[in-house]
């Protein structure tokens, strides 16, 4: 019994807490359509660069800002309008697409040399 | 007069005396808290806990920026503030007590977490005697702050120092006798270790008469309520902080309940002559310099000098590398010789070595040091602290928000305040290093009007590094 009690009190002290930062994310974030990770273009740009979604279908998207600057998102062609996101910070975008097709989106803030290269697109199918 | 005879006489600014003490544990709550087997373990397994989070947060960190991230601000900012402007110089190497780094290998070594196994596990080879001082603490800590432009900003560079440490913790303490890493490897335990010379707090016996009766000195052997001293001390009989990890094991294997918790006045240790050597010397000259060139790198006008600490080019960090070396190993202790040969030419004493002027004068450094590294420690709390509480919040730049403070964003906090700050402990560490100062003068040259002569150089040695940190820290 002394045995379990200790093997209890390590694991909720080193693997309870890793683990519960992960299901507590995922609980928070269980209707995200998709997660992307912003980086300067030469440090590998949008990861994934291609993110395909249903139309009519309410998405949301995390952009999580990876780098070291500041980036922005913006899919001007689906009404999102471009946001700052801080390095090391994140936000969420919402919307709707009624219309299948291709929507590019783009970084919004002046990252660096190769900043009118980061973007990706949005594919719409029904 | 015999060093004990002199340090009782002895005043702190010619107004406390040194020897005054305050036994905490005459407090029948601390006692009984000392006593109990769960008291440092609660601490240490309270650490172990948020080490978990900071570890998994430099993970998810990566290389993304710093301030948001609660690996770079609770181990930069909250906890180093905290060891150096609370914890280190008031309640010494209290940080040892609870520290979560060794637990691993110490819970290997014991083969149980709670209780008590005084047959330890491992190798239990005896660390060598020619590395059994700060020497190798000396480097190591020196080379850590090589990667400062790194270790400081990006979360996961942080994760793999912590888990760096860690892992030779572990295998240094199944090689190894007891805390070996704790003692002669970890590179937190150097710089506590010398500037707990200047903490208000100490453990000590109550009455070494008791001790000197007590045939089987179970605070050194352990007995069924407790370990031997993990620290290898002999805790009937040290009289310096410098190894004392502050366990309490000793509070527990006393049979005779013969062990205090004093708070005293700050300095105490500087006057003990025993365990001085070069290699604590070189310890306070590089810590005054890492001071000097954090500041410079971090806070100060050069941007090429960040540029170097972080980094830009490997030519520039190369550089940064040898000049940081340069000034710590050799530029400060070389200035300081050459004031302690004019304190030992100035005294006319010709029966002292050089090398004992040399090393006894430099401990009148460390209380400015340490006042050099609180207010270098100002300039990051006050304009960054409240980035903590955005990452109480929200730990992962993820969106949380679990305290209500996520939306706290960055505020610096009474930093038109800052300089005058720093500028009040460079002036009391200034004061405190030239009161000992003289009276390591007075211990060193034993003549009284010798040691005022002696005293002058290292008055000037202290002013000018004082006048240059103001001048470094003011702009």
């Amino acid at each position: 019994m002394k045995a379990i009690l200790v093997w209890a009190i390590l694991v909720f002290c080193t693997i309870v807490p890793i683990v519960a930062i992960f299901v507590y994310d995922a609980h928070l974030n269980d209707d995200v359509t998709a997660e992307i990770l912003a980086r300067a273009p030469e440090k590998g740009n949008f990861l994934p660069r291609s993110v395909t979604v249903k139309a009519g279908e309410k998405v949301i998207l995390r952009v999580r800002n990876v780098d070291t600057v500041t980036h922005g998102f913006a899919i001007p062609a689906l009404g999102v309008e471009g946001r700052d996101i801080k390095a090391g910070r994140q936000s969420m975008v919402e919307f709707v697409a009624e219309e299948p097709g291709d929507y590019d989106f783009y970084c919004t803030a002046w990252c660096g040399d190769n900043h009118l290269q980061m973007r990706g697109v949005i594919t719409v199918v029904r | 007069m015999s060093e004990e005879k002199q340090r009782e006489g002895e005043k702190l600014l010619g107004l406390i005396p040194l020897d005054w003490r305050f036994d905490l544990t005459a407090l029948p709550l601390v006692r009984w808290l000392f006593k109990k087997r769960w008291f440092p373990m609660l601490l240490i397994l309270f650490n172990l806990f948020i080490f978990m989070v900071i570890l998994t947060g430099g993970v998810i960190g990566g290389f993304s920026s710093g301030n948001y991230s609660i690996t770079i601000m609770m181990v930069w900012i909250l906890w180093w503030v905290l060891l150096m402007m609370l914890l280190v110089p008031i309640f010494s190497r209290s940080w040892c007590l609870m520290c979560p780094l060794p637990a691993f290998g110490e819970w290997l070594q014991r083969l149980r977490v709670f209780g008590v196994n005084n047959s330890l596990h491992g190798l239990k080879r005896k660390w060598p005697e020619r590395l059994k001082n700060m020497w190798l603490m000396n480097f190591l800590f020196l080379g850590t702050t090589f990667f400062s432009g790194f270790f400081t900003v990006k979360p996961l560079a942080t994760f793999i120092l912590l888990g760096g440490i860690i892992v030779l913790g572990v295998v240094l303490s199944l090689l190894f006798e007891k805390r070996s890493f704790c003692l002669y490897v970890c590179p937190v335990s150097g710089f506590q270790g010398l500037y707990s010379n200047v903490a208000m707090a100490e453990i000590r016996v109550k009455d070494p008469a008791i001790c000197a009766k007590h045939k089987n000195k179970t605070c050194v052997t352990g007995n069924s309520k407790g370990y031997g001293c993990p620290w290898m001390l002999e805790p009937h009989s040290f009289e310096r902080n410098t190894y004392c990890g502050m366990c309490l094991e000793c509070f527990k294997t006393c049979p005779f309940d013969n062990m205090a918790f004093n708070m005293r006045p700050p300095g105490t240790d500087l006057l003990v002559s025993k365990g001085r050597g070069l290699d604590e010397a070189w310890k306070g000259f590089i810590m005054l310099s890492i001071a000097l060139m954090f500041f410079a790198a971090m806070m100060g006008p050069w941007s090429w000098l960040k540029d170097w600490v972080r980094g830009e080019t490997l030519g520039g960090w190369l550089t940064f590398v040898v000049l940081h070396s340069a000034c710590a190993l050799l530029v400060v202790p070389a200035s300081f010789f050459v004031f302690a040969w004019l304190s030992k030419a100035m005294s006319g004493v010709k029966d002292v070595s050089m090398k004992a002027v040399f090393v006894n004068l430099s401990y009148c450094l460390v209380p400015m040091g340490l006042a050099a590294w609180i207010a270098f420690s100002f300039g990051f709390l006050m304009p960054n602290g409240s980035y903590v509480l955005h990452i109480l919040s929200d730990p992962f730049g993820w969106g949380w928000n679990l305290f209500g403070t996520a939306g706290f964003e960055w505020t610096p906090v009474f930093t038109g305040l800052m300089t005058n700050l720093q500028f009040a402990t460079l002036i009391l560490g200034f004061v405190l290093s030239a009161d000992f100062a003289f009276k390591l003068a007075q211990q060193t040259y034993a003549d009284r009007a010798a040691a005022r002569r002696g005293f002058l150089p290292i008055l000037m040695y202290l002013t000018g590094l004082t006048l240059f940190f103001g001048w470094l820290y003011g702009g």
